[in-house]
């Protein structure tokens, strides 16, 4: 990939020239006390032993949730697991943070019903929950929409499984976390995940979701504000953070991820990390100071919400006001059962 | 040719013995994966991706981010 030098980045060689303590100049030992190191942060050009890259990782959660008030005391939170190592990794750090800040967490998975894949994971995300003492509840895809998502896909070759999975599971996610009463619901989006996201958006020429991505800007009874923790926690950190701390992870790809557009740009953007690191984070730095620029736009203004005419719930898709018309969910659970044409 | 022996697993497969010398940076480049994908255990430990490995030292390759 031909990537020019930008001026006053960093490029990175690759190998050879690696982080010095700050203090005596020795290479391949913790920044901070001289053990052993367990990772290098090449964007921070430190290495860190495994004690001080936990207490940096749950720093920088902790910081994270007190700078955006991201929970606040007695609120109920619930998280979204689906047993990967964000979602785990996330349930564990939010029940540490119980111990300062009371509040009440439950954990939500929903089973997709994708055999030889989520069976385990949902394994893992109850073992987890029942280690940390944190109320479980599993909604699927089958109990809810009628079918799993395999059915689905072998009756409709033609349609894209990331489309229908994350349609169906976020309307479970709003309706499980509503019906529980939660004041918010937590994903275990991680840096990476939110600069895809960004990259994504700005291909498919979607700048309003890029304005509303991020903070509760959506004020409504049925939907619940959604929270995400970990969006400075660099994905493959979460990985080593999980099996340094012994957290049981089930380390295998979702077998529907090869059609995902983000699957692309994940390439991408890992290939300039390795070639100028902190590029995730100058792009999520970056991101948050357009979003203000773009929200000034708005003068404060919170985004309408329209409810599906048939559910009821709120949809974010081309409805309006006037003319409220079915949800996505509706309409795919529709076409499921075979009620609506392809659409 | 010149290089240490290292019992080499990546993701649960078949382990195999290989013959290399370098980093584990210089290996996940010869084995064409990326850092910011994988975690490398060398001997049962967590490694940074400076680590020189030794003769005989069992390496494990993990994929740790995936897309979906």
């Amino acid at each position: 990939m031909a990537v020019e030098r930008k001026k006053g980045i960093k490029q990175d060689s690759g190998r050879g020239t690696r982080g010095q303590c700050s203090r005596c100049g020795t290479q391949n030992q913790c920044n901070k006390c001289h053990r052993e190191p367990a990772i290098y942060l090449h964007y921070s050009d430190v290495h860190l032993c495994r004690g001080h890259f936990i207490e940096m990782f749950e720093k920088r959660f902790r910081t994270t949730v007190r700078q955006l008030q991201l929970v606040k005391k007695g609120e109920r939170v619930v998280v979204a697991l689906s047993g990967g190592k964000d979602s785990t990794v996330l349930m564990h750090l939010l029940a540490g943070l119980k111990k300062d800040l009371p509040f009440e967490l439950i954990a939500l998975t929903i089973d997709e019903g994708i055999s030889g894949y989520r069976a385990p994971t949902i394994s893992v995300a109850k073992h987890e929950a029942k280690k940390l003492g944190v109320r479980h509840v599993v909604l699927s895809f089958k109990r809810e929409a009628g079918k799993t998502l395999d059915t689905l896909l072998k009756k409709n070759k033609s349609a894209s499984p990331c489309s229908y999975c994350g349609v169906i599971r976020r309307h479970l996610l709003n309706l499980g976390a509503r019906k529980l009463q939660a004041d918010k619901i937590a994903f275990g989006h991680n840096l990476d995940d939110i600069c895809q996201t960004i990259f994504m958006n700005i291909i498919r020429n979607e700048p309003l979701r890029l304005v509303r991505f991020g903070e509760p800007l959506i004020e409504d009874e049925a939907f619940v504000p959604r929270i995400r923790p970990l969006m400075r926690a660099p994905e493959r950190e979460i990985a080593v953070y999980a099996m340094l701390k012994g957290i049981q992870i089930d380390f295998r790809e979702c077998p529907y991820a090869y059609s995902a557009f983000r699957q692309d740009v994940r390439r991408k953007i890992n290939e300039l990390e390795e070639l100028y690191p902190g590029t995730k984070q100058r792009i999520f730095n970056s991101f948050v100071e357009m979003q203000k620029w773009m929200r000034k736009g708005l003068g404060g203004e919170k985004f309408f919400i329209a409810h599906c005419s048939k559910c009821g719930e709120p949809t974010a898709g081309k409805n309006s006001k006037e003319n409220p018309g079915e949800c996505m969910y509706c309409r795919m659970v529709g076409q499921i059962r075979g009620k609506v044409k392809q659409f | 040719m010149r290089g240490n022996t290292l019992e080499l697993q990546i993701n649960n497969q078949k382990k195999k013995k290989i013959r290399f010398l370098g980093d584990v940076s210089a290996l996940l480049l010869k084995l064409k994966m990326r850092r910011e994908e994988v975690v490398v255990k060398v001997n049962g430990k967590i490694v940074p991706d400076d680590f020189k490995i030794g003769n005989n030292d069992k390496v494990e390759v993990i994929q740790v981010v995936f897309g979906g």
